[in-house]
């Protein structure tokens, strides 16, 4: 989002998800897009099968979509910046960008071709493995469509350099003048139904709803207005910030709303010596997760069937979430807690119902200006949506970008912050299956989910199978710098031998015992897709 | 062979195709051939794999075509034509013999896996048979001795000579021109009688000026419907980007029909010629010959001829391609045939568009029958009005007859448009027995009384006129020993057998059609079971996806019709007991 | 353009087929294998209409509105053709209704509903069950395929896993998935599309089995909790409990499109191991307390904690799965209650 953010002036899908099937050329790279966001998969399978469409997927793994893709590009993990940069000096080389575009929507250009010199086809192989051949024919696919889209997902954000990938996304995509066309822009998936909701509606530590940046004198006094209190001007913290500052001291009540970072989070012993220094934690939730274990205080609250709001979705779209049952027992809606909450806190709030609290948003916040219940029985609506006359942005950037001109970010590589090396010689890499969610809370009651996708396990390919004598099945130690999991291998032709795959849901494997929590300097992720390990077979 | 050896060859074929898919059938009669003539689980998913296609496609096409063997066979797997033109001389006789000789069952192989017996429905051999095919050869003309022989040298390990003395006859002397000419499939022999003239003449002309003499050639298509050739050539459109793709039907599958072969076997390069003058006023410059799966022999032929055609520069600017289907009548249908060449099961289109806008690879496309191909080289070499100088009105050109069941000298004879059909039967040797009924357009049409032919004359429109339909010009002979609800049986199984399954009313239509008549033959039915079978076949004229249903329905209706009485008596019991099923009582 | 259907004068929109406009304007043609999604196929021929001045049956899935058609829906030509075919699929497959889930939404129990058939006109075929319940979540019965090819359709051209496909010919033809395995050991992902489009019982929901009647429940339409795509959902309820999840059709982003997590992986909702009471920990273990004790005592100590050290003592982790709403009310709780910025969410994670 940092990284879109810096590049155009707002981060978030730019185009409709239905704008999929008007590409020429779709490039997929960070993405399990068949496992994480299957109805998205259908429409990148369907506009290759019947729209003549093309793909393009950059991915260390052999995942299922590839079998559509024209050119799949496997890349080293963590080399991102060099690939994309790669393509875009094979583009101004051959002259292949977008002239006009880049004349007259953008700003930059010289530096992002000075950025790109050393980034030669030799050079990216070097660096990615990546056979410079595939990589020109990868760039001419790309320049030459004229609308490409460009998805991805966590798989280029969380690495130490993702706003980095990011921002060099952004540059190919406007180097080639695929931004605010219908079928072209560049679509971050995101992974929680409601993610895209929970930044607009500010739950971040610098900007309240819309983005509206807490330390804008002007927005604050808004805010202040609105609420009748004066909020606090400085940024606050980070989640993982949050961690460091509890294990310091320095934060000592921890209030967790419906998250579970005894196993999302990276670095879990890290997280559990954190949380055991608070000196009060609450812990708000459906079921009693790793972390509720260790709260003061847990309070039950509704799942998403037992309420009335609305989810923004992953392509900006606002939609109604409507109750059908009645929570269990005494749990009580979110709103209802908080509200209850506050009040005895001393700062009364009250609400009829959520679309009250939808009102008050689309006063204070002007991306949500036009939106209200009456609109959304009708259907979703696309943000910005200015009015209530509005018809709701479906496609960024159109005419112009958020920020005025778009601007070009020179790059460079930055290798992952923990490289292979004689004590764990492995690259291990982390990511979700189709068949269960998150950290399972929700999954792992179905036994049907349970039945498919049992238990953990650890996907090696042959050649490291071979070199490590492991058969498939076989009970797994695998080993960081951090801690230790056990699980069983999976011999998988997926991977590139050299790297091994982890998903991460499983609490009792969990793969971010492993993982690393060296964070992006300027989104704060932590690099999840890269650490080094070291297996042997589990004694 | 190695799976890298297999790729190679499959990539190859893929090169003959503009879409990699259209490959599927070719690919899997490769790896079948691989694997001792049987398709394993691990070769249907090889294919799918290298062909980019799902598992389940690859599958659904090699299970819908009946020429890929799902389970073991022997060495030698012998299949009898058990058709109707088969069955009026003899093939179940030999099938008894087969079973007893070799003491299998039918379906079943013999325990030191030398045989598999099979039965199979038409062969395309009506005028040769009976006919016995091993692996892929047609062996002939089959008697029991012949069979006897067949066996034992089989048996030492050797496949015998065939027996290719088929009878044939000619008045025109137009598509059987070189028929008796020695060597008459190489290009020498062809040029050596005037060929390729009318090829060189046509390229002299425009394109339209050769359409437009086709046009007034009055040419009416060959492959059964009759519709006017260069009519049907005048609906592509003018200003059309796309490719656009001439297609040979050479799938000659209606029962009783054995003449597109004559051609093809003995005369290929008058075919290649047709195909290369129609492809030029068409502006086509892929041109497919799609060949019924089982005359793989033909194939062969042909594609040597279009070596030698090409080494012989006569048809630099066309590409044509041999291909076989895999065993599957409805592949005749046009649209089923574009499916099936497209490298999917052979499901009829819905209509409209029709080919000639969205055809092959959604491209505007032109089929034409054999036979149709054949005629062309004569009007543009001879012009239109020495065309029409031939048949009679609005029926012009030659025609080839294949004669099939008891006469004396069944084949297939060369005669004007609008001949009579006594004078055909004279020509292939006069009936054998006292004649009872003939069906004059293959299987699929209105079965005719001994009575209604007498001034029978075979052009499009007398048929009509006399209730029936010249179709393909497959003649099919019954004399008086035979049971009409026998022939009706075994006609609605072969239209079950061959349903493609794709809609309900054929699907289920013939399925339950083969069930009332089965029960009325085995003596056991009833006249509500006479009244259901025409209730099916009233109601599913008209109302199936593709001509496959009305073809079903329409021999069927035509023989309770006109044979009611055979009908009625079986419903009533009165002929249960007459195990020989001859001599019924009934005339007309 | 204005055509007539069944003696009605309708305005229709060009390019409409007359299934189409018959639907839109609330006329019932039968129809089996046309499904909105998957369009015409013509296999089922049970949507047959006649037109004055065309000779012969016409699918109206297929035929094209033009201006001035006169559609008949109704002769005894076309009633019968209907008839006919309804009364084949009745007698070679085994359609019984009793236990059938599709009970009631069964689109073959529609039109024999339509033409009044009680007994299948022709002779029964001995059909036996053909079930296929090896996958965790679909439940195959062949016996009441009508090999409209709609979960074929939707496999292969909507969502695109190409598992299913039609296999054998003829009478014998069936639905198969890959090399004619059964399901569940098939590359099947499960993600529901076939049984949302099958027409009849042959492919339903395996977890609704047994739960419920159609008429016992009723549908709430709302978004899929699961990943970010926001697919519409319709919760079919009975008794406050979720039997089955189907995909809205018609509405995008997924227009009935679902995986399998949003179709089948409801179960949490009604899992034993909800959370149903405020729980406070005391001398190491939780206890249960009423919700003025428990947030009384959270109250108390977050009063406490910023009175001592100051609002950014404390933290607020809001969360990527409840609404906006919600979301908005927490950063205000962070921002306005508690008077830190730092909130936050698992955005990154």
């Amino acid at each position: 989002m940092v990284g879109l953010a810096a590049a155009f002036g707002s981060g978030a899908m730019t185009n409709p998800i239905e704008d999929i099937e008007k590409a020429e050329v779709i490039l997929v790279t960070g993405s399990n897009t068949t496992k994480n966001h299957p109805v998205i998969a259908s429409y990148i399978k369907r506009a290759v099968k019947f729209k003549g469409a093309k793909l393009i997927v950059v991915d260390p793994r052999k995942i299922p979509i590839t079998r559509f893709a024209t050119i799949w590009l496997r890349q080293n993990l963590g080399t991102d910046v060099v690939w994309i940069n790669g393509m875009m000096h094979v583009i101004i080389q051959e002259k292949l960008y977008d002239e006009a575009y880049v004349k007259t929507r953008t700003v930059g250009l010289d530096e992002l071709i000075k950025a790109v010199e050393k980034f030669t086809p030799e050079y990216v192989e070097h660096i990615t493995g990546i056979p410079k051949e595939a990589l020109v024919d990868a760039a001419r696919l790309y320049a030459g469509a004229s609308a490409a889209s460009i998805l991805y997902a966590m798989g280029i954000t969380q690495h130490i350099s993702g706003t980095d990938n990011v921002k060099s996304l952004a540059n190919l995509a406007m180097l080639c003048g695929n931004m605010g066309i219908p079928g072209g822009g560049i679509n971050p998936l995101r992974g929680q139904n409601n993610v895209q909701g929970a930044c607009d509606m500010g739950a971040l530590p610098n900007v309240y709803t819309g983005y509206q940046k807490v330390d804008d004198p002007a927005i604050r006094e808004r805010m202040a207005k609105a609420w009748g209190v004066e909020p606090p001007s400085q940024p606050g913290l980070t989640i993982t910030q949050m961690m460091d500052k509890a294990l310091s001291g320095d934060i000592r009540a921890l209030y967790i709303v419906g998250e579970n970072p005894m196993v999302s989070d990276p670095d879990l012993n890290n997280v559990r010596k954190s949380l055991d220094s608070l000196e009060f934690l609450i812990v708000q939730d459906i079921f009693m997760t790793e972390t509720a274990q260790m709260a003061n205080v847990v309070l039950p609250s509704a799942a998403f069937a037992e309420k009335d709001g609305t989810f923004t979705n992953t392509e900006r779209k606002i939609q109604r979430l409507r109750k059908a049952l009645d929570p269990p027992g005494a749990a009580r809606e979110d709103s209802d807690i908080i509200c209850d909450l506050s009040s005895r806190m001393g700062y009364t709030m009250s609400y009829n119902s959520s679309l009250a609290v939808m009102e008050e948003i689309a006063r204070i916040t002007p991306s949500y200006c036009g939106i209200n219940y009456e609109r959304l029985e009708r259907g979703g609506i696309f943000w910005p949506c200015t009015g209530t006359a509005h018809p709701g942005t479906p496609c960024l950037h159109m005419d112009q970008f958020t920020c005025g001109l778009g601007v070009f970010h020179a790059t460079d590589y930055i290798p992952p912050a923990e490289l292979p090396d004689e004590e764990f010689p492995l690259y291990l890499t982390t990511g979700r299956l189709l068949y269960q969610y998150h950290t399972g809370t929700m999954t792992m009651k179905s036994p049907g989910l349970n039945a498919i996708a049992p238990e953990c396990f650890v996907e090696i390919s042959p050649e490291d199978a071979k070199n490590y004598n492991v058969n498939d099945g076989e009970l797994l130690r695998v080993t960081s710098r951090r801690g230790e999991i056990r699980a069983k291998a999976r011999i998988s032709e997926e991977l590139k031998p050299g790297t091994i795959f982890i998903p991460f849901h499983y609490a009792e494997a969990a793969a971010n015992m492993l993982t690393n929590s060296s964070l992006d300097p300027a989104a704060k992720i932590p690099e999840y897709k890269v650490c080094a390990v070291n297996v042997d077979t589990a004694i | 062979m190695k799976l890298e050896e297999k790729r190679s060859m499959i990539e190859k074929i893929v090169k003959r195709y503009p879409e990699k898919e259209s490959a599927i059938l070719p690919a899997l009669y490769f790896v079948q051939s691989q694997d001792n003539n049987m398709l394993s689980e691990q070769d249907v998913k090889d294919v799918a794999q290298m062909l980019g296609v799902s598992e389940s496609k690859t599958f659904g096409v090699a299970t819908y075509y009946t020429m890929f063997n799902e389970k073991p066979v022997g060495k030698y797997h012998l299949q009898v034509d058990t058709n109707i033109p088969a069955t009026l001389v003899g093939a179940e006789e030999i099938v008894a013999y087969l079973e007893k000789k070799l003491d299998i069952k039918v379906g079943e192989t013999t325990p030191e896996g030398l045989f598999t017996l099979s039965t199979v429905e038409g062969l395309g051999s009506g005028g040769t048979s009976p006919t016995v095919q091993v692996n892929a050869t047609y062996y002939e003309r089959m008697t029991i001795e012949k069979v006897d022989k067949l066996i034992a040298s089989l048996k030492s390990g050797e496949m015998p000579p065939k027996d290719v003395n088929y009878n044939y006859g000619t008045e025109c002397g137009i598509l059987f021109k070189n028929r008796d000419k020695v060597d008459s499939t190489s290009i020498k022999t062809y040029k050596s009688n005037g060929g390729y003239a009318a090829l060189k003449k046509a390229r002299d002309m425009k394109p339209e000026a050769v359409l437009a003499e086709v046009k007034d050639a009055g040419l009416r298509g060959r492959g059964g419907a009759g519709f006017p050739t260069g009519l049907k050539w005048s609906f592509l459109s003018k200003e059309d980007a796309r490719p656009i793709y001439l297609i040979c039907n050479a799938d000659e599958g209606e029962p009783g029909t054995f003449k597109d072969r004559e051609v093809m076997e003995h005369d290929p390069h008058l075919l290649i010629e047709g195909i290369a003058i129609s492809a030029y006023a068409i502006g086509s410059e892929k041109a497919f010959i799609y060949i019924r799966g089982e005359f793989a022999w033909i194939a062969n032929i042909l594609e040597t001829a279009i070596e030698e055609a090409v080494a012989d520069h006569q048809i630099a600017d066309l590409d044509i391609v041999v291909h076989r289907g895999a065993g599957s009548y409805i592949c005749g249908e046009e649209t089923a045939l574009i499916e099936s060449l497209e490298g999917k099961r052979g499901y009829p289109r819905l209509k409209p568009p029709f080919p000639a806008n969205v055809g092959l690879y959604g491209c505007p496309t032109i089929v034409n029958n054999v036979e149709t191909l054949a005629c062309v080289p004569f009007i543009i070499e001879n012009g239109a009005t020495e065309f029409k100088k031939i048949g009679t009105e609005n029926n012009y050109g030659p025609r080839l007859f294949s004669v099939s069941g008891h006469v004396n000298k069944p084949g297939v004879y060369e005669y004007p448009m609008g001949t009579p059909l006594k004078n055909i039967l004279s020509a292939a040797g006069g009936v054998n027995g006292n004649l009872k009924a003939v069906i004059v357009g293959g299987l699929s049409n209105p079965v005719m009384r001994a009575s209604e032919i007498e001034d029978l004359r075979l052009d499009f429109d007398s048929c009509i006129n006399a209730g029936t339909m010249l179709g393909s010009a497959g003649i099919i002979v019954m004399n008086d020993a035979v049971s009409i609800p026998k022939i009706a049986l075994r006609t609605a199984k072969f239209y079950a057998n061959e349903s493609c399954g794709e809609c309900v009313p054929c699907r289920e239509g013939t399925y339950s059609m083969v069930y009332y008549l089965d029960k009325l033959v085995s003596g056991n039915g009833t006249k509500e079971d006479l009244n259901a079978l025409s209730y099916l076949c009233k109601n599913i004229r008209g109302l199936t996806l593709c001509p496959g249903g009305d073809a079903a329905v329409m021999p069927i209706e035509a023989m309770l019709n006109k044979f009611q009485k055979e009908f009625e008596a079986l419903a009533n019991h009165k002929l249960s007991q007459n195990k020989e099923g001859a001599s019924y009582e009934y005339h007309d | 353009m204005n055509i007539t259907i069944k003696d009605r004068e309708l305005e229709v929109k060009e390019g409409q087929t007359v299934l189409q406009a018959a639907r839109e304007n609330g006329i019932y043609i039968p129809s089996l294998c046309y499904h909105d999604r998957t369009g015409p196929a013509g296999k089922c021929r049970v949507c047959v209409v006649e037109v004055e001045g065309m000779a012969g049956l016409h699918t109206s899935c297929s035929l094209e509105v033009s201006e001035g058609m006169k559609v008949i829906t109704d002769s005894e030509k076309v009633l019968e053709a209907q008839k006919l075919v309804v009364n084949l699929l009745l007698s070679t497959g085994k359609h019984d209704c009793l236990s059938c889930e599709q009970n009631g939404i069964c689109e073959l129990q529609d039109v024999a509903y339509y033409l009044g058939i009680e007994t299948p006109a022709f002779h029964m075929a001995d059909v036996k069950p053909e079930i296929d319940d090896s996958s965790e979540f679909v439940y195959l019965d062949h016996s009441k395929c009508i090999l409209c090819g709609r979960c074929i359709a939707g496999c292969n051209g909507t969502v695109v896993n190409e598992v299913l496909d039609f296999g054998y010919r003829g009478h014998e033809a069936k639905v198969i998935c890959d090399n004619d395995v059964p399901m569940g050991h098939s590359s099947c992902v499960q993600c529901g599309e076939c049984v949302q489009l099958c027409p009849t019982g042959a492919i339903i929901d395996k977890l609704r089995r047994g739960k419920g009647r159609p008429w016992e429940t009723h549908k709430v339409q709302t978004t899929c909790g699961y990943c970010g795509v926001g697919c519409q959902i319709d919760l079919h309820i009975k008794d406050n409990e979720v039997i089955d999840i189907t995909g809205k059709e018609g509405v995008g982003p997924n227009f009935g499109s679902l995986c399998v997590k949003g179709r089948y992986g409801y179960h949490f909702l009604n899992d034993p191991a909800r959370l149903k009471t405020p729980l406070i920990r005391t001398n190491g273990s939780f206890r249960e307390a009423s919700w003025d004790e428990a947030l009384d005592l959270v109250a108390k100590n977050l009063n406490r904690i910023k009175q001592e050290s100051g609002p950014d003592a404390i933290g607020v982790f809001s969360s990527a799965r409840i609404t906006n709403e919600e979301n908005y009310l927490m950063q205000k709780f962070a921002r306005a209650t508690i008077g830190t910025n730092n909130v936050d969410h698992c955005a990154r994670l």
